[in-house]
C-alpha cells in the first residue's frame, strides 16, 4: 500500500493499468512530481488537502490525478518512494494547495477499503459561491458513490475482460478481494449528491450501449441518422436538477473501410472533428445548447467521468453557446496516455480578411499548435486537404429573353408581352399542352484536392490560385426541386394531374343520360359546386379553332409503333380525336360539364363538316379503318372516308356529261377494256392469249368494330343456315368480278379464279416452261362442282368498272350514322373513350421527349405502357365504374412519378447534353433515391431522407461541366466582391471546407486499447476543420495532448 | 370479393349456357381443307366444299372436366383479297386461339404460313398469351406430301405453336386436334380467367346491361 498525500482537493483516479510499466512515473521537472497513465479501471477519489491517500501498487501506476475532471497536466501527486516504485507501498504526496481552499480533511483510508471514492471537483473560481457546499456535498457523497456497487462492480468485470496484460492473474486475484469486499459493503444512498446520481446514471447508460454493441443497438431500435447509411444513433434523456439532458450516441453499424472523410456519408461531427463514433449530451430546451459556461463544463466533466469510469474512449461533446455558432467542446480519452481535446466555434460574420485566405488560416493553425505545446520545430509538415463547392447560378431566363427582344426590335411589343418568359422546356414535347416547372434547380461542383503535405504557409497561396481544374476530384450533384417528391394535391400539374380530373369525370358521367343533361343544368342542385366554371364561349371558340384548323394536323399521324400502344383502345395521339382529348384535359379543370360543352361543340363542328364536305382535319381519309383503335376514332375515320366520297360523287355528277360523251362508243362495243389497274405480269387470259389486267376494285370492308361485330353478331345467330353471313363478301366478289370481266373483257371464269384464288387453279403444266398455249390446267375439284356458288356468281356479274359499279358503302348512309352515332353518344361511352384515348397520348407525347434515351426511364416508360394497357384493357365494356376507378386513380399516381421522372431525364439530360455517361448516372442516382416512392399504393411515401448522391464527373467530361458554369457577365461580376479565390469560371466556391492536420510519430506510443485514429504508432496530434465562405467560418479543432 | 363473386354468378345466370368461351379462328391458305375441318369436327361429316366466301362461323361445345367450353369458330376465307378482313376477327376481349392450317401436299401453303400468316398474328393480336395451332391437313395424301412432319415440327417449335398432322378426309387426328387444344387451355390459368364467363360479356356490346339484369330478375 502507498500512501497518497493529499495537499490539495484534487480527485484521484485510480486504477489499473494492464500496460506495461514503462509508461510509469517518470520524473520530472518540479521536484519529485510524476506523469501517471491513463487509468484502466478508474476509482476515484477526492483528496482534500493534507490527505494521504494509500494506493495499491497496481494502482500507483495509474494514478491521475484531475481538477474540474480534466487530467492536470504536469504532476500534482508526487511518489513518496520513487525508487521503491513496484512491490512497495507506496505514498503519494499533494503539493500546490490552493489559497482558497479551505482545509476539509477526509478519512480517504477509510474510504478506500469500501471499494472507492467520487467527488466534486472544485468547481472554477466563477462558481466559488457554491463550492463549499459542493464540496461537503462531495464528501458526503462519496460514500453512497461507492454504493453504486452494481454499476462499479460489473465495471470491474467490464473491466477485467478487456485485460490482457501479464499481470492479469494477479489482478483477477485482487479483484475477488475486492467483490468480496463490496458484497459485505453497507449501501447508503442517502447522502449521494444529485450530481453524482446524474454521473452514475450516465455511466449506467454508457455501460449499457457499450454492453450491448452496434449490432444490439441497432436491433433494439436505434434509429438510422437520416441520410447517413450507415450512422445510427441511440437517445436516452436524463435529467439533473431541472434540467433534462437528451443524451445520444451516434455509432456506425459495420466498421467502415478506408474511408476519405469527405464522403458524403460522413456526419459533420466525423468531419469536424475527426472522430467515428460519438455522444453528445445536451439539454433538452429550445436551443438544445448549454448557454452558461460552467454548465457545460460539468455536464462534460459528467461524460467524461462516466466514460471514464466504464472505459470507454467514445468522444464526448456538449454544444455551448448560441445555437447559431454552433459551437462545441469535448473531450475524448484515448488509450492510457493521451486525451482528445474538441472545441469548435463559429464567426457568422465579419471574418477578418486574414481568415479568408489560406495563408491565414494556415496560420490559425499553427498558431493554436504553438500555443499547446512548444516541443514543434518550427516547421511542421502539415497536411492538408480542401473541399470545394460551387453552385451553379440561378439561370436568368428572364434576362436572356431580354436580349433576345433588344436584339431583334422588330417584334410587337404585344407579342412580347404574350410570351414574357421563355421557359426551359419550350421544345419538350409536353410544352405544346403546359410548362413544367424545371425540376433541375441547378448544380452543386464539389472539387477535392486530396492530402497534400505543406511546410509553408507561402505554399498556401499557390493552392489558393490553382484552378479547379487542377483538383483531384469532381463531384456533381444536382439540386433537384422538392416537387419531386412532394405529392400534395395541385403541387404538380402535368399530364397525371389533368388525368385525374378526367377519371373524376369519368365517375360522373353515369349520372347522366346525355351529354345535354350536363350543359342543361348550370344551376343543378347536386351538380353546382361553386368551383366549377366552364370557360366562356370565347375560350370554346379558340379551341375548335385550333382543332379545325386545317393547316396543321395534316393526317399524318403514325401509328402507334409501340405493342403496348396497339392493345390500348385509344385514338392515334395526332389525330381529332385524341387532340380533342387532350384539350379537353386542359379546359375547365377537365370538368365533366367542361367536357360536355366541349364535346357538343365538337360534334356540331364535324357535322359541320359532314354537310359541307369539308375534309375532316387531322383525320386520314384512307386506307382501312384500323380496329386497334377506339370506336369514336374509327367513327371519325369512317366520316372522313365518306365525306371524301361524297366529295367525289358531287364531283362525278358534274362532270357525267363530259364523261358519258367520252364512253359512248364504248358502251356499244362491249369488248372495250375499262378500269384496268395494270397488265398482271405473266398471265395471259385463257382463251385469246391476251395479258391479263388487273382490275381496280372497290375498297372492300370499310367498317367499323361495331359493324364487325354486327355482321359477327348475325354470322353468329344465324349459323350459316341461311348463308346471310356471306352476304358482304359476295357483293364483293360479284364486285371483284364486274371489275375482272371489264378489265379483261375477253376472260372466263378460270381467268378469275388464276387471278383471284390461284390455289383452285391446279396447272398441269410440267415445269419446263412450256410453250403450248392454252397452258394445261384446271379448277380445282371444289371450284367446278356443280352449282358452286361462284361461278354462279361470275355468271351474273356483268361487266362492270368500279367507276359505274354501286358504291359496297354508302356514304351518304354511312355518313349519317356516324354522325348519329357521335350526337347520341352516352357521356360514360364518351368519357370511357377518352379516358383510355388521354392516357395513351399523354404517355405517347412523354415517350416523344429526348430524354437521352437512359435505360432506367425507357424500361419505366415501357412498363408504364404495359401498365396501362393491362388496366385499360377493363375499362373495354366493364360497366362497373366504381370498381375500375381505384385502378384509374392508381394508374394516374404511377403516371404521375413517370411524368415526373421523365422530366427530369430531359432536364438532366439536355442541361449534359455533351456527358452523356455522366446525365445518364446523375439520373439513375435520382430513381434510385425516387424509386422506393413509386410503390402501388395511393398513399405518399413521405421522404425524409434527402437526395444527396454526388457523381464523380471524370478527366473528359469536366469541360463538359464547367460549361454549367457561364462566365458572369460584367454586370454580375461587379456585384460580387471575389474573395476566396478558386475561381471556376468566375465563379466563387459557395463553400470550402479545409482539414489541417499534423500527424506525430509516438516513440513509445502503446495504448491500452485500440483507437480507431492512431494506426500503429501515428497518431493526429492536432486536427483543425475549417468550413465557411468569405463572410461564414466556422472552426472545428481537436487536439491530443499527454497529460 | 364478395361483390365480385355475386356479380359474376348473376352473369352466369343470364348466360348459364358454357363456363368459359374461346374464340378459334382458322387461317391459312385457300383450299388447305380449313372448312374440312371445321365440318368435320363439328359435324362430323365430309364433303367437298365450295370455297368459303368471306367468313363462316360454327360453335362448338366441348365438355371437359365438368367444364362447358364454348367454342366459336370462325372459318375464314384464304382468298388473298379476303386476307384485309383478317385483323377485324382478332376483335374482342375473348381468349383468341389461332388455328393455322396447311396442305401437306403443297409445299407454298406451308411456306406461306411463315411468310403471311405468322406475321398477321403479331400484327393483329392484342392478346399476349394467345394459344397458336399449327396444324398439316390431308395426311391421307401421302403419296403426294410435300412438306415433313419433321418440317411441319421445326416451324411449331420456332413458333411456340402446338402441332399435328391431320385428315378430314379419313377424320385422322382431327378430334385430337381439338382435344388437344382444349386440354391446352385448360392448362393455362391466364386463359381460362379471361375467358371465363365473367369477361364475356365484352362479345356483344350492343346487348345493354339492362337486358342482363332483366334475364337475371326472371331467372
Amino acid at each position: 500500500m502507498s500512501r497518497v498525500h493529499c495537499t490539495r482537493a484534487y480527485t484521484i483516479v485510480r486504477g489499473s493499468v494492464q500496460q506495461r510499466r514503462d509508461v510509469l512515473p517518470e520524473p520530472a521537472g518540479d521536484g519529485g512530481v510524476h506523469h501517471v497513465g491513463v487509468v484502466q479501471r478508474p476509482l476515484r477519489l477526492v483528496a482534500v488537502p493534507g490527505d494521504e491517500v494509500h494506493v495499491g501498487e497496481q494502482e500507483l501506476e495509474a494514478v491521475v490525478v484531475e481538477r474540474d475532471h480534466h487530467p492536470v497536466r504536469g504532476l500534482v501527486a508526487s511518489v513518496d518512494d520513487a525508487a521503491s516504485a513496484f512491490g512497495t507501498p507506496h505514498l503519494l504526496h499533494f503539493s500546490r494547495l490552493p489559497s482558497f481552499l479551505p482545509h476539509h480533511a477526509t478519512d480517504l483510508t477509510r474510504r478506500r477499503r469500501t471499494g472507492g471514492f467520487l467527488a466534486t471537483p472544485p468547481s472554477p473560481p466563477a462558481a466559488s459561491a457554491s463550492l463549499e457546499e459542493r464540496i461537503a456535498d462531495a464528501a458526503a457523497a462519496a460514500a453512497a458513490m461507492a454504493s453504486t456497487s452494481a454499476a462499479s462492480s460489473s465495471s470491474s468485470k467490464y473491466a477485467k475482460h478487456r485485460r490482457i496484460g501479464e499481470e492479469e492473474e494477479e489482478e483477477e486475484e485482487q479483484e475477488a478481494e475486492e467483490a468480496e469486499e463490496e458484497l459485505e459493503r453497507f449501501d447508503d444512498f442517502t447522502i449521494a449528491s444529485s450530481w453524482e446520481r446524474f454521473i452514475s446514471e450516465i455511466e449506467a447508460i454508457c455501460r449499457q450501449w457499450l454492453a450491448d454493441g452496434p449490432n444490439i443497438l441497432t436491433q433494439k431500435g436505434a434509429e438510422s441518422v437520416p441520410s447517413f447509411d450507415n450512422l445510427y444513433v441511440v437517445k436516452r434523456e436524463l435529467k439533473h436538477g431541472k434540467r433534462v439532458y437528451c443524451m445520444e450516441y451516434h455509432f456506425m453499424k459495420s466498421a467502415k473501410g478506408k474511408h476519405s472523410y469527405w464522403d458524403d456519408d460522413t456526419h459533420s461531427m466525423q468531419l469536424s472533428f475527426g472522430v467515428y463514433e460519438f455522444l453528445i449530451i445536451a439539454p433538452l430546451s429550445a436551443s438544445g445548447v448549454v448557454l452558461d459556461d460552467p454548465e457545460s463544463t460539468k455536464l462534460l466533466s459528467s461524460v467524461a467521468i462516466a466514460l471514464s469510469n466504464c472505459g470507454s474512449n467514445w468522444p464526448a461533446f456538449v454544444p455551448v453557446h448560441d445555437p447559431s455558432r454552433k459551437a462545441y467542446i469535448g473531450i475524448q480519452n484515448l488509450g492510457t496516455v493521451f486525451t482528445r481535446r474538441f472545441e469548435a466555434d463559429r464567426i457568422g460574420s465579419q471574418v477578418p480578411i486574414r481568415l479568408i485566405h489560406l495563408e491565414g488560416l494556415h496560420e490559425l493553425f499553427l498558431s493554436k499548435f504553438v500555443l499547446s505545446s512548444t516541443d514543434f520545430p518550427a516547421r511542421v509538415k502539415v497536411n492538408f486537404s480542401m473541399k470545394l463547392t460551387y453552385r451553379t447560378p440561378e439561370y436568368d431566363y428572364y434576362n436572356e429573353e431580354t436580349l433576345v427582344s433588344e436584339a431583334n426590335e422588330s417584334i410587337a411589343e404585344s407579342e412580347v408581352a404574350n410570351h414574357p418568359k421563355k421557359q426551359w422546356d419550350d421544345d419538350c414535347s409536353w410544352a405544346e399542352w403546359y410548362s413544367a416547372e424545371d425540376p433541375v434547380k441547378g448544380f452543386e461542383l464539389t472539387a477535392i484536392w486530396g492530402e497534400r503535405v505543406f511546410e509553408e504557409t507561402l505554399e498556401m497561396a499557390e493552392v489558393e490560385n490553382a484552378s479547379s481544374f487542377d483538383a483531384d476530384h469532381w463531384l456533381l450533384h444536382p439540386i433537384v426541386s422538392p416537387y419531386m417528391v412532394d405529392d400534395s394535391i395541385g403541387k404538380f400539374v402535368g399530364f397525371a394531374s389533368q388525368l385525374q380530373l378526367l377519371v373524376k369525370a369519368f365517375e360522373s358521367s353515369a349520372e347522366a343520360q346525355f351529354l345535354e343533361d350536363f350543359v342543361a343544368d348550370t344551376s343543378g342542385q347536386e351538380n353546382s359546386k361553386s368551383t366549377v366554371t366552364v370557360p366562356p364561349p370565347s375560350v370554346v371558340d379558340r379551341v375548335m379553332k385550333d382543332l379545325f384548323n386545317d393547316e396543321v394536323g395534316n393526317s399524318n399521324y403514325v401509328e402507334a409503333e409501340n405493342k403496348y400502344g396497339r392493345a390500348m383502345k385509344g385514338a392515334p395521339s395526332d389525330s381529332l380525336f385524341a387532340q380533342f382529348c387532350l384539350h379537353a384535359l386542359w379546359f375547365g379543370n377537365c370538368h365533366i360539364r367542361a367536357i360536355a360543352v366541349l364535346w357538343i361543340d365538337f360534334v356540331r363542328e364535324i357535322r359541320w363538316c359532314w354537310e359541307e364536305s369539308e375534309r375532316l382535319p387531322r383525320m386520314k381519309s384512307t386506307s382501312s379503318i384500323d380496329l386497334c383503335t377506339c370506336l369514336i376514332h374509327q367513327k371519325l375515320h369512317m366520316l372522313a372516308i365518306c365525306i371524301e366520297r361524297k366529295k367525289s360523287l358531287s364531283r362525278e355528277k358534274g362532270t357525267d356529261h363530259a364523261h358519258e360523251d367520252g364512253i359512248s362508243n364504248s358502251v356499244a362495243q362491249n369488248k372495250t377494256r375499262k378500269g384496268s389497274a395494270g397488265v398482271v405480269p405473266s398471265m395471259m387470259l385463257l382463251n385469246t392469249f391476251q395479258e391479263m389486267h388487273a382490275p381496280y376494285t372497290q375498297d372492300a370492308f370499310l367498317m367499323t368494330e361495331d359493324m364487325h361485330e354486327e355482321r359477327l353478331h348475325a354470322a353468329e345467330a344465324f349459323g350459316n343456315a341461311v348463308g346471310l353471313s356471306g352476304q358482304l363478301e359476295r357483293d364483293v366478289l360479284s364486285s371483284d368480278m364486274s371489275a375482272f370481266k371489264a378489265a379483261n373483257p375477253d376472260a372466263v371464269f378460270e381467268d378469275f379464279i388464276r387471278w383471284h384464288s390461284p390455289g383452285d387453279w391446279v396447272s398441269e403444266d410440267r415445269a419446263e416452261g412450256s410453250s403450248g398455249w392454252p397452258p394445261k390446267g384446271r379448277l380445282s375439284q371444289r371450284m367446278s362442282e356443280h352449282g358452286n356458288m361462284w361461278r354462279k356468281i361470275w355468271n351474273d356479274a356483268p361487266a362492270l368498272p368500279v367507276s359505274e359499279q354501286k358504291f359496297l358503302l354508302d356514304p351518304i348512309r354511312e355518313g349519317e350514322k356516324v354522325i348519329h352515332y357521335l350526337e347520341t353518344l352516352r357521356p360514360q361511352q364518351l368519357l370511357e373513350q377518352m379516358v383510355c384515348t388521354a392516357f395513351k397520348s399523354s404517355a405517347d407525347i412523354l415517350n416523344r421527349t429526348t430524354y437521352g434515351g437512359f435505360k432506367l426511364m425507357k424500361t419505366k416508360m415501357d412498363q408504364l405502357y404495359a401498365t396501362l394497357a393491362s388496366t385499360l384493357k377493363s375499362l373495354q365494356g366493364k360497366s362497373d365504374i366504381s370498381d375500375l376507378s381505384d385502378d384509374l386513380k392508381r394508374l394516374c399516381q404511377v403516371f404521375e412519378h413517370i411524368e415526373k421522372l421523365l422530366i427530369l431525364a430531359a432536364s438532366v439530360h439536355r442541361k449534359l447534353i455533351d456527358a452523356p455517361r455522366l446525365s445518364q448516372a446523375i439520373f439513375a442516382d435520382y430513381f434510385n433515391y425516387y424509386l422506393p416512392k413509386m410503390g402501388t399504393s395511393l398513399e405518399s411515401v413521405c421522404y425524409e431522407k434527402e437526395f444527396t448522391a454526388k457523381e464523380k464527373v471524370g478527366m473528359h467530361e469536366r469541360d463538359a461541366v464547367s460549361n454549367l458554369f457561364p462566365p458572369p457577365t460584367a454586370n454580375q461580376s461587379w456585384r460580387k466582391v471575389l474573395s476566396m479565390g478558386n475561381l471556376l469560371n468566375g465563379h466563387e466556391p459557395i463553400q470550402r471546407e479545409i482539414v489541417f492536420s499534423v500527424i506525430e510519430r509516438i516513440s513509445n506510443g502503446h495504448y491500452s486499447s485500440p483507437t480507431p485514429l492512431s494506426t500503429d504508432e501515428q497518431i493526429e496530434t492536432h486536427r483543425m476543420y475549417i468550413s465557411g465562405t468569405s463572410n461564414d467560418l466556422w472552426v472545428a479543432l481537436s487536439v491530443t495532448s499527454w497529460d | 370479393m364478395d361483390s365480385s363473386s355475386s356479380s359474376s354468378s348473376t352473369q352466369a345466370q343470364s348466360q348459364p349456357d358454357f363456363d368459359y368461351l374461346f374464340k378459334l379462328l382458322l387461317i391459312g391458305d385457300s383450299g388447305v381443307g380449313k372448312s374440312s375441318l371445321l365440318l368435320r369436327f363439328t359435324s362430323d361429316s365430309f364433303e367437298d366444299l365450295s370455297p368459303t366466301i368471306g367468313v363462316d362461323f360454327k360453335v362448338k361445345m366441348v365438355n371437359t372436366g365438368g367444364k362447358k367450353l364454348k367454342l366459336a369458330i370462325w372459318d375464314t376465307a384464304g382468298q388473298e383479297r379476303f386476307r384485309t378482313l383478317t385483323s377485324s376477327y382478332y376483335r374482342g376481349a375473348q381468349v383468341q386461339i389461332d388455328f393455322s392450317v396447311y396442305d401437306v401436299t403443297r409445299r407454298e401453303t406451308f411456306t406461306n404460313l411463315s411468310d403471311i400468316w405468322a406475321k398477321e398474328i403479331d400484327l393483329y393480336s392484342t392478346n399476349q398469351d394467345c394459344i397458336k395451332m399449327l396444324v398439316g391437313n390431308k395426311v391421307d395424301k401421302e403419296s403426294e406430301r410435300a412438306v415433313t412432319k419433321k418440317e411441319g415440327i421445326e416451324f411449331a417449335r420456332e413458333y411456340g405453336c402446338l402441332f399435328l398432322e391431320c385428315s378430314a378426309k379419313t377424320k385422322v387426328n382431327v378430334e385430337q386436334c381439338f382435344e388437344e387444344l382444349v386440354l391446352k387451355i385448360l392448362d393455362t390459368p391466364s386463359l381460362l380467367a379471361d375467358a371465363s364467363s365473367g369477361a364475356k360479356k365484352n362479345i356483344f356490346k350492343q346487348k345493354p346491361p339492362e337486358a342482363d339484369a332483366a334475364a337475371s330478375s326472371c331467372c
